[in-house]
């Protein structure tokens, strides 16, 4: 009798359970996983001020414009988004590889009005080798639909936007959405 | 700045008190199995230490938030510099991680506290015990799946702040602390229960020594739904307090079985019945507080506030399989012990009407929980998405409502084991007229909808019904006192404090039941364009758009319409609702404006943007009649809940034999 009711007991727990890790394997409709609308687009154009370190390479405005025609990777940042912190040394890895191959990389610093200093901060302690902006008022962070921060769009050479990574990129990302940009 | 790392000291502050814990929990048990005192005493005070070390791990969060220490992950992850100091210090539980660390610390507390002052019984060292295994799980967690206090090894200069939702109203500093006081406290007659079956002492015992412990968590849980839906009222802009979102409803299904439960141990207190009943209502609380945060932490059910998946989802999923089956296997093992020996004399008792408010909780219960899990068994069975909304929860369970506000109104004046057939007679005569005479104005006066007037009638029989108690109480005692009513009164007031706590209860939950019924029946909502310097009419009032205004504070930009709201040509208040942007990320959350008045709110939310160029806003009109009545309702219950347990603390037991006629008859 004992052993009957405990059976029973067993059972019904373990349905429960099936039901529950059926909700939690079918994975969460996470609504940040909606692909971009820009997809298949014309990158949306902008001309950011760049940060001083890198007016002898790429002069004091960095405009989108002026690189089409090569891969882009835009990585948008903020100074208070502890993720970017943990992509920026990834981010910078990839430019020394991907850039002498002709990838352009830029970082927009958005979601984050006048905060100039941390911005140099943060660019100095990566020491960020590829041209960094400030996108002061976020206009083009809405221009891009951001959700979050970091986001990271990829460009083709005709200047349509292929990609979209949400979150921290990591290296494999980067190796597989630059790889199919430059076969 | 800190010169020691805040991180590592409160990774070790947790990692030793999960040690503790684990030691507890097998010391206390082997202890009580093996008799042996100072075993015994050395888990009760491994619980005391663990408690200090929970403490000195809330003590560095809180060092850590409002030093701005990015080096601490959860502080690099939701907090931020410009917050004010508040904000920071409730930050603590705004997420995640937080938040369990704010659970395992009220759970070491009450733990403690029990250790310290719980009377010596076979039972206490078992349900520390427990205390300490439920510990092991939520320190486990904290230790080893979810650590706030990871170091950040490269910290950022600032943080995101906490969601913007939880930084725009002061509840959200109230509300969680309530919400996790009412879990923690009902886990005691949780552990005490276990301790019964463990011992097979599942008489009286564990439930005297937890009664306090119950009635408190009780409160706290109440308290913190009533603050839940306020908060929702004030924050989230559609003029409502209750929207049976997923969240709420997990919330509310531990309070639903608590409140069966706390009725239901009564008549096990009187007539050593229900046992079983009691020892399932009461694992079905504390399994479903666990299987609420599992719901909420994993993205299993979409919620609008979901704290979205991780680690954390798993382990608080075999966490409630695990409690589900100890606890019930338990229960089947000792089924002998538990089982009824009485049968019920009559259903027309007290008794039987305390098994009647068990079977409507229980059926409440199971109708919420299956719309909440509905969405979940037809995506497994089917591969559908499916919703249910707020239609499916008022039809179920506004009929089970008005059955419960029937049930109120009698039971109290049933005696225990059998009725009169002459008292029970006049009483219901008394009550159905109450109930016809309130049902027949409110219609005479306006109120044609069925749910408000029924509602209406049932709180005139319900007060008659309270009318029915005190006078029965009362006019015995004034005849033999031969003293003053008002000292009759006093003096009923603070010998029958359980009695009369009982009442005030019963009557806040009136209040309530008519404030929800007239504020969802007969709301009006519309939405209004207005252009500045125009005027629109609302149900009596008009209003004018005067002017827009900005705001800016370090932590967040404001913007918003001033509204002057005139009634009859007579000005009445001016209403400023906003929309506020905290930080450069964030959406922006509105804050609506009310104006509360008695008998109905007028309520303002903004649903158009306001900038220097705008010449018109979108305005969201709602008005409520007698909402503020659930927030008066909330607070009169906390009150009659705090007052039951005020007082001296003679016991239970001793109380059930004083009291052996039943009250509440006129003689």
């Amino acid at each position: 009798m004992k052993l009957r009711r405990i059976a029973l007991i067993a059972v019904v727990v373990a349905a429960i359970g099936a039901l529950f890790a059926f909700g939690l394997l079918r994975g969460n409709p996470d609504d940040r996983n909606i692909t971009s609308n820009l997809i298949g687009k014309p990158a949306p154009t902008f001309a950011l001020p760049l940060y001083e370190r890198y007016w002898p390479d790429y002069g004091e405005t960095f405009s989108l414009q002026a690189h089409v025609g090569r891969p882009l990777v835009i990585n948008f940042w903020a100074s208070w988004c502890l993720p970017c912190y943990e992509e920026a040394p990834v981010l910078q890895q990839a430019w020394q590889t991907y850039g002498p191959q002709g990838v352009q990389f830029v970082g927009i610093q958005t979601q984050d009005r006048d905060k100039r200093d941390e911005g140099r901060t943060f660019i100095a302690r990566f020491n960020l080798g590829f041209p960094n902006v400030l996108d002061n008022d976020s206009l083009v962070g809405v221009d891009w639909a951001l959700y979050g921060v970091p986001e990271t769009f990829f460009v083709d050479a005709s200047g349509k936007v292929v990609a979209k990574h949400i979150g921290p990129v990591t290296a494999a990302v980067l190796d597989q959405q630059l790889g199919a940009l430059l076969r | 700045m800190f010169d020691l790392e805040l991180g590592p000291l409160g990774s070790a502050s947790v990692f030793l008190a999960f040690g503790l814990a684990v030691y507890g929990a097998v010391a206390g048990i082997v202890g009580a199995a093996r008799r042996d005192a100072r075993l015994q005493t050395s888990a009760r005070l491994a619980a005391v230490a663990g408690f200090i070390l929970a403490t000195a791990a809330v003590v560095v969060m809180q060092a850590a938030l409002l030093t701005n220490d990015f080096s601490v992950t959860y502080v690099a992850g939701h907090s931020r510099i410009a917050s004010p100091t508040w904000v920071k210090v409730v930050t603590m539980w705004a997420a995640l991680e937080g938040s369990i660390l704010l659970w395992s610390w009220l759970l070491t507390g009450y733990t403690a506290l029990l250790a310290v002052t719980a009377p010596l019984s076979p039972l206490r060292p078992y349900a520390i015990s427990i205390m300490q295994a439920v510990q092991v799980f939520f320190l486990g967690v904290l230790a080893f799946i979810a650590n706030p206090f990871k170091v950040v090894p490269l910290p950022p200069l600032d943080g995101p702040g906490p969601n913007e939702l939880l930084q725009n109203h002061w509840m959200m500093a109230v509300h969680p602390l309530l919400m996790y006081l009412g879990f923690v406290g009902l886990t005691v007659p949780f552990a005490y229960a276990m301790a019964a079956l463990i011992t097979r002492r599942p008489g009286t015992e564990w439930m005297a020594q937890t009664r306090r412990w119950t009635l408190t968590g009780w409160g706290f849980l109440s308290g913190a739904i009533v603050a839940g839906g306020w908060w929702s009222y004030e924050v989230l802009g559609w003029g409502g307090y209750w929207a049976w979102d997923p969240v709420e409803n997990v919330s509310f299904m531990p309070w639903l079985t608590a409140t069966a439960f706390i009725h239901s141990v009564q008549v096990q207190e009187r007539r050593r019945m229900l046992k079983p009943w009691n020892v399932l209502l009461i694992v079905t609380t504390f399994s479903l507080s666990i299987l609420g945060t599992f719901l909420t932490r994993s993205g299993v059910v979409s919620s609008v506030h979901a704290f979205g998946n991780g680690p954390v989802g798993p382990a608080f999923l075999v966490f409630f399989l695990l409690v589900t089956l100890t606890a019930f296997g338990l229960l089947a093992l000792r089924w002998d012990d538990v089982r009824d020996r009485a049968d019920l004399d009559s259903i027309v008792s007290r008794e039987g009407s305390f098994l009647g408010v068990n079977i409507l909780f229980v059926t409440l219960t199971a109708a919420v929980l299956l719309g909440t899990l509905f969405p979940l068994i037809v995506e497994a069975f089917t591969g559908d998405k499916v919703t249910v909304g707020a239609p499916f929860f008022d039809q179920t369970t506004l009929p089970l409502w008005l059955l419960v506000l029937a049930l109120m109104g009698i039971g109290p004046l049933l005696p225990w084991r059998r009725a009169e057939q002459q008292r029970l007679a006049r009483n219901l005569a008394l009550l159905t007229g109450a109930l016809v005479v309130s049902g027949a104005l409110a219609w005479l006066l306006g109120v044609h909808k069925v749910y408000p007037a029924l509602t209406v009638a049932l709180a005139g029989y319900n007060l008659m019904s309270l009318y029915l108690l005190l006078s029965g109480a009362l006019v015995p005692r004034l005849r033999l006192a031969n003293r003053g009513a008002l000292h009759v009164l006093r003096s009923y007031a603070v010998e029958s404090r359980r009695r009369v706590g009982s009442m005030i209860v019963h009557f806040a939950v009136v209040i309530v039941a008519v404030g929800v019924a007239f504020s969802s029946g007969y709301r009006v909502d519309e939405q209004i364009r207005l252009d500045f310097g125009s005027s629109a009419e609302f149900s009596g009032y008009t209003l004018t758009a005067v002017d827009r205004f900005m705001e800016r504070t370090p932590a967040r930009i404001s913007a918003g319409a001033v509204i002057e709201v005139t009634r009859g040509g007579r000005p009445v208040t001016t209403l400023r609702p906003r929309l506020n942007l905290f930080g450069e990320a964030g959406r922006t959350v509105p804050t609506p404006a009310v104006y509360y008045t008695a008998t109905h709110d007028l309520y303002l939310n903004l649903n158009s943007s306001v900038g220097p160029d705008t010449t018109f806003v979108v305005l969201r009109v709602v008005k409520s009649p007698l909402v503020t009545w659930i927030w008066v309702g909330g607070a009169i219950l906390l009150f009659g809940t705090a007052y039951s347990l005020g007082g001296g603390r003679r016991p239970a037991t001793a109380r059930a034999v004083a009291g052996e006629k039943p009250e509440g008859a006129p003689a």
